[in-house]
């Protein structure tokens, strides 16, 4: 059964650090929370679910389809919430009162759109169940690591051997001297608003596909978890993410195995003091390269 | 504010102010003269959840209510009956809010809150308030008896419901020695059906709970209670939750090989459940005060106006919800409760659901009421195809 456990914490461990790292990029560059990445994340899920079902495509369409409306409303997000405010000179909570009020709209019109029932993925997304000796593995479980895990190294090679991603570590450094350096922050901003959500929108889609369902208010916990994760992991650190996301999703589900299942949720957040008791910067330090 | 379009508030336009004007004259001269005189509408508070986590209750309640509206607003002598619905969202807060603002206003009853987490804490305010309470839908044991003798529920509460079906669903299985019961520990009735309920109800007919393991309700993922659950060597399943989480939960167990019967709690009593889980809830057995599928004439007619009106099936929640408002409705005309004095007419109504006995309601049938909680015959139900049936 701890085998079991084990790869049950890797498949949600997945998602959360997914959705964490977009956190981590939009914090590493704009030292900003982003508190509607969940929603974004949400809407993610429903525009896989809707093109699936629209366009009769299988998983790896429906991931696209989340991966573009979430890219593309993180990126609206940036443009009508957050731009106006920094080139104002708003207050340093006034984005993130604001990602909150985006937050609560789109939760609302999506409620007005699908209603508030959990909706279910359709069939064409039922997976095949493998007995490997004591573990049982699904093709759709297989898949999500699959992608989890191919998006984590392509994100990897694009912030560590791209001209843009060479711009966003350098934005994520100061984004002032970045600026005064000839890099266009605006984009270099607005890109990392797309990656963000776009990772967050396929963690949308996988976990509709794993868990076979998703509702509009999906976004809040995985949200939580999504920011206590970025914490474990280090603000800002992409890699931190990653790892912090693997462990949180680990120790939920063997806190749920071993012990009291009604308190997955504390056990996750006692985990976080603990580690930040031990390292208050987290396990990676900040910043978009590991190991600054 | 209500939500419905259903209130009866009046809009003043010159003309009719004049009209309104001259018949509250005569009104007020008529009351002078006549001590049987009308005076006020009635007002009866409406609780339901149609936003949040329970919607989908709510939402055929809001169906359910319209229909009622149709038929039984006009109280003939005392006038009209008004509804004033409100939104819980399903939630505490909320409903404490909703229930203090209705005891403060002219309403002469309460029907809701729905959910028994929420009747839990509005019941002893209907008491400090002398509010005549009464849950269409909320099933866990004891919350009415212990708050006389202002609360009241039309609802079976679980226990009247469990009884009878696990006999069915032992017999039906009858190799099952040992369960294990999963239930939403969010959920105030999951969590007491599951902890207590089905347990108490187990032990004497010689099945053991080998554990109960819980899940927060609204999660998206259960596979460590479901691998918890594999590695118990259950012969049943029993399932405690609501319908949302119950199907998802039953998809768990499925897709992790878990093949053993499932026996449910009332939460699960709703046409989203077999929609939801599919082939997954195939076989599951719970109990219900009705069943959509009645072929008794009056209720075959209500469903089909039901699903002409909302494309879907009625649930429990829809048809409990529309039986009582036409007891409720009942009592206004037989107590001849007219809205003129709150307090009195509050009492009339408390007493009406009090003594109530075989009262006939138009969907379930005879319903007595004792120490606040109703007594009648449940349905057991099993899912089959993509519905849920009669079991015999």
């Amino acid at each position: 059964m701890l085998l079991q456990q084990l790869v049950n914490g890797l498949m949600l461990g997945s998602t959360y650090a997914l959705v964490a790292i977009g956190y981590a990029l939009i914090f590493g560059v704009l030292r900003l929370l982003h508190l509607a990445h969940g929603e974004v994340f949400m809407v993610g899920a429903f525009a896989g679910l809707m093109v699936s079902i629209w366009l009769s495509v299988g998983p790896l369409g429906a991931l696209i389809g989340g991966l573009v409306v979430a890219a593309l409303l993180g990126m609206l997000l940036e443009l009508i919430a957050f731009r106006p405010i920094r080139h104002r000179g708003g207050n340093y909570l006034a984005p993130i009162v604001s990602s909150v009020g985006a937050g609560l709209v789109i939760q609302e019109i999506m409620t007005k759109l699908f209603g508030a029932e959990q909706i279910s993925f359709p069939k064409q997304f039922e997976s095949v169940v493998y007995q490997l000796g004591p573990i049982q593995v699904s093709d759709t479980q297989l898949f999500i690591m699959g992608i989890a895990f191919t998006t984590m190294f392509a994100l990897h090679v694009f912030v560590t051997y791209t001209r843009l991603g060479t711009a966003m570590r350098a934005a994520s450094e100061n984004i002032e001297v970045a600026s005064i350096l000839g890099i266009n922050v605006n984009t270099v901003v607005l890109l990392s608003f797309g990656i963000a959500s776009g990772l967050g929108g396929i963690a949308g889609v996988l976990v509709g596909m794993n868990f076979s369902s998703i509702s509009p208010f999906m976004g809040t916990d995985m949200a939580t978890k999504g920011f206590a994760v970025m914490l474990i992991g280090g603000l800002g650190s992409i890699y931190g993410a990653m790892a912090g996301g693997l462990i949180l999703g680990i120790v939920e589900v063997l806190s749920v195995a071993y012990l009291a299942s009604s308190y997955r949720d504390a056990f996750v957040f006692l985990l976080m003091i603990l580690i930040l008791l031990l390292r208050p910067r987290g396990l990676f330090s900040a910043g978009i390269e590991p190991g600054r | 504010m209500g939500i419905s379009s259903i209130h009866v508030r009046s809009i003043p336009t010159t003309r009719h102010t004049k009209v309104t004007t001259a018949a509250m004259l005569g009104a007020a001269i008529s009351a002078a003269i006549l001590p049987t005189a009308v005076l006020a509408d009635v007002t009866i508070g409406v609780l339901i959840p149609t936003s949040g986590r329970a919607s989908g209750y709510g939402q055929q309640m809001q169906v359910a209510i319209n229909m009622f509206s149709e038929k039984y607003l006009d109280l003939g002598k005392a006038g009209k009956l008004k509804l004033d619905i409100l939104d819980t969202r399903g939630e505490v807060p909320e409903a404490i809010n909703l229930t203090r603002k209705l005891i403060g206003s002219d309403a002469v009853a309460i029907v809701g809150p729905q959910l028994s987490a929420e009747v839990e804490v509005v019941f002893p305010l209907g008491v400090r308030g002398q509010m005549p309470i009464i849950s269409a839908m909320s099933a866990k044991p004891g919350l009415a008896s212990a708050n006389q003798p202002w609360s009241f529920r039309y609802a079976l509460v679980s226990e009247h419901d469990y009884a009878p079906l696990l006999d069915v669903w032992l017999k039906q299985n009858s190799g099952i020695k040992k369960v294990v019961v999963l239930y939403d520990a969010k959920d105030a009735v999951s969590a007491f059906d599951g902890v207590t309920v089905f347990p108490d109800l187990l032990k004497p007919r010689g099945v053991e709970v080998i554990e109960k393991i819980s899940f927060q309700g609204g999660d998206i993922d259960f596979s460590a209670q479901v691998t918890r659950a594999r590695g118990l060597g259950a012969d049943g399943i029993v399932l405690s939750a609501f319908y949302n989480d119950a199907a998802q939960v039953a998809k768990e167990l499925r897709k992790q090989g878990m093949k053993q019967p499932i026996v449910a709690n009332v939460g699960v009593n709703h046409p989203r459940f077999v929609e939801s889980g599919g082939a997954a809830v195939e076989g599951v057995m719970t109990a219900s005060d009705f069943h959509a599928d009645n072929p008794e004439p009056a209720v075959a007619a209500w469903v089909a106006e039901f699903k002409k009106r909302f494309k879907e099936e009625p649930g429990n929640g829809a048809a409990l919800m529309y039986d009582t408002l036409v007891l409720t409705q009942d009592c206004i005309v037989r107590q001849g409760i007219t809205g003129a004095n709150v307090a009195a007419d509050r009492v009339k109504m408390r007493d009406c659901w009090l003594n109530m006995k075989d009262r006939e309601a138009p969907l379930m049938g005879k319903t007595s009421i004792d120490k606040g909680e109703a007594v009648r015959l449940p349905v057991i139900l099993q899912v089959k195809g993509d519905k849920f049936t009669i079991v015999k």
